[in-house]
């Protein structure tokens, strides 16, 4: 596939043209590889994970084209991939609930940590981690900020977090959501605000993902408590 | 080929941005069954299954619970507006995400049965849809590679290049697996084996509108 005919602007080094055969035939080979592997290995859970490796040679059949577009595009791909693993994970075990009678809570939190970090440094981590998610804003900013409230609510034992605490935190989370739906809209319909929608969006995403990360850490971690 | 000679005369567009939806006569009639579909599955009941029995002569119903129901005719709902945006996206990825979302909502649709042979053959068809995915959005990004575009209305304009054929033909398999044709119908035929029509249908009736779209984008874009 050298010699692909594909479309290029001057300004693109030849160097990075010619890459862009062998990316996609390095894709399909990842793919076959990991087609191979469920071949080779039967068994249910294994060709679940297995097929995940498939997913990673369609990314990067995506990411050869190099281009912003194409980095637009990885994330749908990720998100339809994650989505097909949680999917096909829970019938799997919906599966084997039937089969074997049992019944099991399908988000099982696996938790006993013993680690000193969880001790002496949560409250700096997390001042740092939500200053910076914050200042990064969007997605990334987001999940960088909610990491640090998930951080401080699995190391911090307090218990007690009223109920109504945790309905406004998710109330705020599904505010953030529409500010960003909002943002995009205003980006579409009227392009000279484009200032103001990108605001709108970035800080409307930024507050949705920390308040939902942070949500499944308190959720998370009274579950946890109640099993002792 | 042009857009005009296919489908017809544009009616209009919906420019989305990047994304523009467009109204031809055959869109609008793949649109119109399939939101007439999903007003008939938001109206409707579910249906109970009636089997006979060995040694006496009274039936036995299957019935769906309530709260299975609901999360089902909501999930099939979800499936048919999905496809109604299928069948109007002027975008050649969007499409490919709209059918994908298609297969997961399929396999989310029959998620909650307790007939073990529904559940293996939706964990197969989902095997198949994961893996299907490499080629659906694999042609879709070397179509993008090989012109430059991913919008139907510009990549109809252009003379088809070997790239772009390939392209197609990823494409091709790519829907192949994520929608059930052959050799993959086997499982989507098992998967439909569970109380809870009409609802079902939507697995059987998006597939294919989803295959006739397919082959209009082809035929568009070579």
């Amino acid at each position: 596939m050298t010699g692909a005919e594909v479309l290029v602007p001057d300004v693109v080094s030849p160097t990075v043209v010619a890459i862009y055969g062998p990316a996609v035939i390095v894709g399909l080979l990842t793919a076959l590889i990991a087609l191979i592997g469920i071949a080779f290995k039967k068994g249910d859970l294994t060709a679940l994970i297995l097929t995940d490796i498939v997913g990673l040679g369609m990314l990067i059949i995506v990411a050869a084209v190099s281009t912003d577009l194409a980095e637009a595009l990885i994330l749908p791909g990720l998100v339809v991939e994650l989505a097909e693993i949680l999917v096909i994970s829970e019938i799997l075990m919906s599966r084997e609930m039937r089969k074997t009678g049992k019944n099991v809570k399908l988000a099982p939190f696996p938790f006993s940590m013993n680690m000193e970090i969880l001790e002496t440094a949560p409250t700096f981590f997390a001042i740092i981690l939500i200053a910076y998610g914050s200042f990064l804003t969007g997605f990334t900013g987001g999940a960088v900020a909610g990491v640090g409230i998930l951080f401080y609510v699995i190391s911090k034992t307090a218990r007690g977090v009223p109920l109504h605490t945790w309905k406004g935190v998710g109330a705020i989370s599904g505010m953030g959501w529409t500010l960003w739906l909002v943002g995009f809209v205003v980006l579409f319909v009227a392009p000279q605000l484009w200032l103001l929608g990108l605001s709108m969006s970035s800080f409307g995403i930024l507050i949705k993902v920390a308040s939902k990360v942070g949500l499944v850490g308190i959720i998370g971690r009274e579950e946890f408590k109640r099993k002792r | 080929m042009n857009i005009t000679d296919l489908s017809g005369q544009i009616f209009g567009y919906i420019p989305l941005g990047d994304i523009v939806l467009y109204f031809t006569p055959f869109n609008l009639f793949l649109l119109s069954i399939v939101l007439l579909f999903t007003i008939f599955i938001a109206l409707s009941n579910t249906e109970t299954q009636v089997e006979a029995r060995f040694g006496t002569l009274q039936d036995r119903e299957v019935k769906v619970d309530k709260s299975e129901f609901k999360i089902r005719r909501f999930l099939a709902i979800v499936c048919g507006l999905a496809t109604a945006g299928a069948m109007i996206t002027g975008d050649l990825f969007n499409f490919m995400l709209f059918t994908a979302l298609i297969g997961i909502i399929n396999i989310g649709l029959v998620g909650a049965v307790k007939i073990v042979d529904v559940l293996d053959s939706a964990f197969q068809y989902g095997i198949i849809a994961m893996i299907a995915t490499l080629p659906l959005f694999g042609g879709a990004a070397i179509i993008l590679a090989a012109t430059g575009t991913l919008s139907l209305l510009e990549l109809s304009n252009r003379a088809a290049s070997p790239m772009v054929s390939f392209g197609s033909i990823l494409i091709m398999a790519g829907i192949a697996g994520e929608t059930g044709m052959a050799p993959f119908y086997a499982t989507k035929a098992e998967m439909f084996r569970t109380p809870g029509s009409p609802f079902l249908l939507i697995i059987h009736l998006s597939s294919l509108l989803v295959i006739v779209r397919a082959v209009e984008v082809l035929l568009i874009i070579n």
